[in-house]
């Protein structure tokens, strides 16, 4: 994929996630993926829905996967922590391939002390929750990721894209 | 009236419709009563079995009929908030309140004291919502429901607490309702 120099690092996501075909989002607000969240609310070519708490939207992108979409979870890293049962249970067990679109709170720059628990931990717990994780430090660092969303879908399972703070700080 | 006995009656309604089933006892009895491919029976994850039928409600412009129950979606109470928001016109949410937990032996829910369901759904801005008690009623209400070019549509069927004996564990692995599920909704 080509970028243009001018895209700013929620363009560069906004198309990589979108080349890699997902079509059904949902999100639970967050100040650094807002920008991602309100150009998602606004592309008519897809579906998309806030939900009240990020298991919930475990639920509808199982849902969506049911209907032949490809649904990703637009969340904090907290959502994940809220949500380990729904992806263990229901996505894992039934091998319903889902994104998650991950804010690193708690990475380097984080002006929120009790950020720094949820934050330190995550990495492990995808880990344990058998859901691929890909740390993507800068934008420029997202060629592969529709062939790793490729992967995890063709092999059902579920992949973390998680992004820390440094990721926004790249222009 | 059991729960048994409603969802023989919701059945009676349905036709090739998709229907998402609550954990445990309540899809092992819609296995026994009515087993067809287009049954998704959630075995995990209590809580989202209606946010499950909502993204396939999102998805596609077919009906989508989902059998909750009172506890579970006391626990994702927050559904009904987005519900409300997308206001799917082709979910049709059923919600058996037996003012129990039934499936880990039948403690007391919410219900049995002073919450009110049908209460919650009218006020996360559903607007067509039913209560119903009698027996004879279910079957004409989702047919209706189903029929029905507006939606959302909640239906609160209230029924006795208890199941009958013999209800036996579903013999289907994960993969075979999923994959079944996913072949009968694409035909």
């Amino acid at each position: 994929m080509h970028y243009h120099t001018s895209m700013t690092p929620t363009d560069r996501l906004y198309e990589t996630l979108k080349s890699a075909g997902l079509d059904f989002f949902v999100s639970v607000p967050c100040k650094l993926l807002g920008d991602l969240i309100d150009r998602l609310a606004s592309d008519k070519s897809i579906v998309y829905t806030p939900v009240s708490r990020e298991e919930e939207g475990m639920g509808l992108a199982c849902g969506a996967h049911l209907a032949g979409r490809r649904p990703a979870v637009v969340m904090q890293n907290s959502g994940f922590g809220n949500s380990v049962n729904a992806v263990l249970s229901l996505l894992n067990y039934y091998k319903v391939p889902v994104v998650f679109v991950v804010s690193h709170r708690g990475s380097p720059g984080e002006p929120i002390e009790a950020q720094r628990m949820m934050g330190s931990a995550i990495v492990e717990l995808l880990r344990v929750a058998d859901v691929t994780c890909v740390e993507v430090t800068k934008p420029s660092a997202m060629a592969n990721v529709p062939s790793a969303i490729e992967q995890a879908r063709r092999e059902g399972r579920s992949i973390a894209l998680l992004l820390p703070f440094g990721f926004w700080a790249e222009q | 009236m059991r729960r048994y006995e409603a969802i023989r009656e919701i059945m009676k309604a349905v036709t090739d419709q998709p229907v998402v089933c609550n954990i445990g006892h309540p899809s092992q009895e819609l296995f026994q009563l009515a087993d067809r491919p287009q049954n998704f029976y959630m075995l995990g994850s209590m809580g989202l079995a209606s946010s499950i039928a909502h993204g396939l409600a999102l998805s596609q412009t077919g009906k989508v009929l989902v059998i909750d129950g009172d506890a579970a979606v006391t626990m994702n109470m927050g559904g009904f908030a987005t519900i409300g928001h997308t206001r799917p016109r082709n979910l049709v949410q059923i919600v058996i309140d037996n003012s129990a937990n039934g499936s880990t032996g039948f403690q007391p829910s919410f219900t049995a004291d002073r919450l009110r369901i049908d209460a919650i759904g009218r006020a996360a801005g559903i607007d067509h919502v039913d209560v119903i008690t009698d027996e004879t009623e279910i079957a004409g209400a989702v047919a209706a429901a189903l029929a029905s070019k507006e939606g959302p549509h909640l239906l609160v069927i209230r029924t006795e607490t208890g199941m009958p004996e013999g209800v036996k564990v579903i013999p289907l692995g994960p993969i075979e309702i999923k994959e079944r599920f996913m072949r009968s909704i694409s035909q």
